[in-house]
């Protein structure tokens, strides 16, 4: 490697975070204006659902809508206080005990 | 004089490549771990904040023994008369349980009234809305998929109630819309009340909009003490509930990321606690032909530059890769919760420019700075006693 290539490299390493920056940013704009498309719909469906929660975790109906959340599920930090993420977040319950109290329905 | 400097410590470096590569590899996984769940969290909060202005100003519900339970009309009736309330509309919805999942699906009654949906909006991907009283429905397009089901099919949901029907599915979600979605079925507000075994009269909870959205919190207390043990939500709250509930998931996901964290910053102290024999010669044959004691920490300081800049840049792009490029597989289910149903669709970066500056500044200045006091103790020693050792 010569004098003259190593400065071009190691400038070009230097530089490096600021262009991922620059270009991760550029990317970034161009997919939250691809999204900006849909607001109208999110909009229209929003008004007909519940909540405007994520359907993140529908296993758990405590942790689905968790801004309307039971304030009694596992692991509240209070009475009637909000509880957005309840230990129980951690560990699924096991699916065979719901299957059983399913059956015995 | 700089930039020779410069080039002269991307040779040093190619000299001592290993270290270099471990150096630099070390801290581009921890710069893609950390940078990776920053933009998943903030990612998932905007979602969420995305449908945050249609959610009603205030819902309530009623608490028996602490739990979420129906609440009836004729306390509908008694919120109506409050200054400020513009009209409370009795909501009904809740949750089944599809043995075939292994999971609830969320049953979501449709009034009369309702604003539709359909393709020409952009909510639908197939099909069309349900009509009163033909006993429809509209499905995610994840839950129709796992169901097998098809414009047309029709399902029987299990409940007690046996003057349920089965519904007909009329239409699907569009899947970019899977994040509020997934699970979601919507059908007549007569249907969903048969599934939910909801007597007539009762409704899960009252949504509530005001003329006035300033005037909430004073409508709350209000609410409170015309219905006391009520549950009474605030819209302006929820930015709090999301803040919370996706930083503490981030959160979750950095502790038990803290092995890797550690192995980061054993790395620094590797550069923090001194500098090996071959490059304390090497600094010494530098001040023998002439190098200044400024210019070797600068020649120190560079190399560090180079490490700390190139494993950034490395670690960000592979951060955001994974994330947005790559459908964040591996991180995805810890961040987002458990569930039989996960949304597919594509997050949407929220992250700007101050955030990846900051992630790189907090990498890379105490990355730089950690090689100066090493450097600076080995350019002041004397050369000759150096390279006699």
């Amino acid at each position: 490697m010569n004098h003259a290539r190593a400065r071009q490299i190691a400038v070009a390493l230097v530089v490096s975070p600021a262009l991922v920056v620059a270009g991760l940013a550029y990317d970034a704009n161009a997919r939250r204006a691809a999204k900006a498309k849909d607001a109208a719909a999110i909009d229209a469906l929003a008004r007909r659902l519940p909540t405007s929660d994520l359907a993140l975790s529908g296993g758990a109906r405590w942790l689905r809508a968790i801004s309307l959340e039971e304030p009694g599920a596992a692991f509240a930090d209070g009475p009637a206080s909000p509880d957005p993420d309840p230990a129980g977040a951690a560990m699924a319950p096991p699916i065979e005990l719901w299957s059983a109290s399913q059956r015995q329905r | 004089m700089k930039m020779s400097v410069l080039a002269f410590a991307l040779r040093a470096l190619a000299r001592r490549k290993a270290r270099a590569f471990a150096l630099g590899g070390g801290l581009a996984f921890a710069v893609a771990l950390v940078a990776a769940v920053v933009f998943m969290t903030e990612s998932l909060r905007a979602e969420a904040e995305r449908a945050h202005a249609a959610h009603p100003d205030i819902v309530v519900q009623r608490l028996v023994g602490g739990r979420p339970t129906t609440i009836s009309s004729a306390d509908a009736a008694k919120l109506v008369g409050i200054a400020s309330v513009r009209n409370v509309t009795p909501r009904v919805w809740g949750y089944v349980f599809l043995p075939s999942l292994q999971g609830n699906v969320t049953i979501v009654g449709t009034s009369r009234n309702a604003p539709p949906l359909s393709i020409a909006n952009g909510v639908l991907a197939e099909g069309r809305d349900i009509a009163p009283g033909a006993h429809e429905m509209i499905a995610g397009t994840e839950l129709a998929r796992f169901l097998g089901m098809r414009p047309g099919d029709e399902l029987g949901l299990p409940t007690t109630n046996a003057d349920a029907h089965a519904l007909k599915l009329v239409g699907t979600f569009r899947s970019s819309l899977d994040l509020y979605t997934a699970d979601v079925l919507i059908c007549d507000e007569d249907d969903a009340r048969a599934l939910l075994v909801l007597p007539p009269g009762d409704a899960t909870d009252l949504a509530i909009t005001l003329s006035n959205p300033a005037e909430a919190r004073v409508v709350a207390r209000t609410i409170t003490e015309t219905l006391p043990g009520a549950r009474v939500v605030e819209r302006d709250l929820l930015a709090r509930v999301y803040h919370l509930a996706y930083g503490r998931r981030a959160g979750f996901v950095l502790g038990a990321s803290i092995p890797a964290i550690l192995a980061l910053l054993v790395l620094a102290w590797d550069r923090a606690s001194g500098i090996g024999p071959d490059e304390r010669k090497e600094i010494a044959v530098l001040k023998a032909v002439g190098w200044s004691t400024s210019d070797v920490l600068w020649a120190k300081l560079f190399e560090s530059l180079l490490v700390g800049a190139s494993a950034t840049a490395l670690g960000l792009l592979l951060g955001y890769a994974w994330i947005f490029w790559l459908g964040a597989p591996g991180l995805r289910p810890a961040l987002v919760g458990w569930s039989v149903l996960y949304p597919r669709a594509a997050l949407t970066p929220a992250v700007d420019v101050a955030q990846l500056l900051g992630i790189s500044l907090a990498v890379m200045g105490p990355f730089a700075l950690l090689s100066i006091v090493p450097a600076w103790r080995a350019a002041t020693t004397d050369p000759l006693d150096t390279m006699r050792t």
